[in-house]
């Protein structure tokens, strides 16, 4: 059997896109509050750092170090979620801006830990453990027909896709639920959802946090998956992106996000030759989407159009 | 027996004064009706009473515990229910979703049986559900169940909050102004609907601005003006009450002459 049609490179833009996708619902969890957060460029550089310096400088696993720097993030996402509960609107979207930069500031100056402006480089990364594990094992990628750079991509594509598919049923699950009826509740109408018998600033901070700490999952495994990081990953325009996954591909069912993630990583390495160009297709798409279809691509309507006529078409 | 007490409620608005000294007491089972003119300071009282707002004075006891300065939530697991002179619903949501919500506090599925869909999370989901349903029912909606909220009609939208806010099983309901905007028919309706309440062993204290309907329907009225309390009685005690008279068509200064 061979699999030659195996493009590491394709794999790699599949790698991207799961990440971005991991943090498109991340935007999106929070967002389900009414909370409007563009702090989670920064909460994705605490996964990222922190796992990379547990792996790098500590001798961690690379799954028990993606763990707590996942849950490192969600702590945090919970001492910023206090705090922002005061903020509503452009407020809290500036302010967790104001975080994620002052976060990238601080990794680039604490240059004994974080290496600074250069960035931790050799971070052990997941396709390579596993070859090593498997070859350790006695076997090799050749007895399936890989190559191993066919196979370092695709078991790192496939334990992406995984946590992708598990985050999506447990927020699909989780919204449609007492909880989910909580976080629309309050997004709907605060003061109702209050009187209604809903702890709101528990849900906001729930919320908040989950965002975070999901944020942060995709920084570690991108730490994990690239194995080099740098404060320039987790810039500015990278709050802008998270966010324009969900205004583009809509910010009111989880479908959105997912797909202007998938969407606007797939764009401009099909258009590659303006891929400069990136951030200026980025407006173009923001701006003719707020003036024909200001709730994205995706909303509820379809979601709900599209899963009504499943059964109709299979009967 | 006294379920709600208000003792020397005030609240202040930076300098200004929207309640002052107000001291009343709704019983057990009865339905009362907080009345007066526009400004007076009936929805402040509901306000406070929920703690939407703190008291700047006084004391809020509900079955003999002073409940002024919990959260607004807290008071609605305690047995306090409101609806709102503004509806507010949650527009997008249909109307069984809005009534599932007011569920929240009867229900205590988390994250992770919500998650999991264990056995407990899908029995609690059914009967929120059967609860919901049987709640809408009640309240004329059968029907409506899949219809957004934000786009049934007036009075419908009245009906759905208040199937809401039963949906908490409170011990004592306050209604702002639910006839408002309500034509004669639907009117009578919720007539027929505050008693079916009450009988329901929910005591009911209504704000409204539709004399028929409160002389009718309520066992009690406390008549506010200017944030102070000026009258408290029966129905008929307060028809002829020169103070509320007063309040309403405002004194005739010219002649003195009795009307």
């Amino acid at each position: 059997m061979s699999f030659e049609w195996l493009n590491p490179y394709h794999l790699q833009v599949g790698s991207f896109i799961l990440i971005n996708i991991l943090l498109g619902i991340s935007i999106y969890v929070t967002l389900a509050t009414g909370q409007l957060s563009l702090g989670n460029a920064g909460f994705m550089s605490i996964g990222a750092y922190a796992s990379a310096i547990l792996t790098t400088q500590h001798g961690f696993s690379i799954p028990s170090a993606i763990v707590i720097g996942s849950l490192l993030a969600g702590v945090s996402g919970i001492l910023v979620g206090i705090p922002a509960l005061r903020l509503r609107g452009v407020y809290l979207a500036i302010a967790t801006l104001g975080f994620g930069e002052v976060l990238r500031v601080v990794f680039i100056n604490w240059e004994s830990l974080t290496g600074g402006a250069v960035g931790i480089a050799a971070i052990p990364q997941m396709g390579r453990e596993i070859l090593a594990a498997v070859e350790a094992a006695g076997f090799s990628p050749e007895d399936w027909g890989l190559r191993n750079n066919q196979f370092i991509s695709l078991s790192i594509f496939l334990i992406l896709a995984a946590v992708v598919v598990l985050a999506i049923l447990f927020f699909l699950r989780l919204l449609s639920s007492r909880v989910g009826r909580a976080y629309t509740a309050i997004r709907m109408d605060e003061t109702a959802a209050e009187t209604s018998g809903i702890d709101t600033t528990y849900y906001k901070v729930l919320a908040f946090s989950q965002g975070a700490l999901l944020s942060g999952l995709a920084g570690a495994l991108f730490a994990h998956a690239t194995s080099y990081i740098s404060p320039a990953d987790f810039t500015y325009h990278r709050a802008v992106e998270i966010l324009v996954f969900a205004v583009f591909g809509g910010s009111e069912a989880l479908f959105g996000p997912v797909f202007g993630a998938t969407l606007l990583t797939l764009l401009p390495e099909l258009l590659r030759a303006i891929s400069d160009y990136r951030y200026i297709v980025y407006g173009i798409l923001v701006v003719l989407t707020m003036v024909f279809r200001p709730q994205g691509l995706i909303d509820p309507a379809l979601v709900a159009m599209l899963t009504r006529e499943k059964p109709a078409g299979g009967s | 027996m006294a379920l709600l007490s208000l003792v020397d409620i005030r609240k202040s608005f930076g300098g200004l004064s929207a309640v002052d000294d107000v001291s009343f007491s709704v019983n057990e089972g009865e339905i009362a009706g907080l009345i007066g003119p526009n400004g007076a300071g009936k929805t402040t009282l509901f306000n406070i009473v929920t703690s939407i707002y703190p008291p700047s004075g006084g004391r809020v006891l509900f079955r003999s515990e002073d409940i002024a300065g919990r959260k607004p939530h807290d008071v609605t697991r305690k047995g306090i229910g409101r609806t709102f002179q503004n509806i507010r619903l949650f527009p997008k949501m249909t109307a069984r979703e809005n009534v599932m919500v007011g569920r929240h506090a009867g229900s205590r599925a988390g994250i992770w049986r919500s998650v999991l869909r264990t056995g407990t999370q899908r029995a609690e989901e059914g009967r929120i559900r059967e609860k919901t349903d049987e709640l809408l029912a009640f309240m004329g909606l059968a029907g409506y169940e899949e219809s957004p909220a934000g786009k049934m009609p007036y009075g419908h939208q009245r009906r759905l909050e208040i199937a809401r806010a039963l949906a908490a099983e409170p011990r004592l309901l306050l209604l702002d102004e639910p006839a408002a905007g309500m034509n004669e028919s639907e009117t009578r309706e919720i007539h027929r609907l505050i008693l079916a309440i009450r009988a329901l062993g929910v005591t009911v204290l209504l704000i409204e601005h539709d004399m028929s309907l409160v002389m009718n329907v309520c066992d009690r009225l406390v008549v506010l003006n200017f944030g102070r309390k000026i009258a408290e009685g029966t129905p008929e005690e307060i028809r002829g009450n020169p103070q509320v008279i007063e309040a309403y068509l405002g004194k005739e200064e010219e002649d003195g002459g009795d009307a």
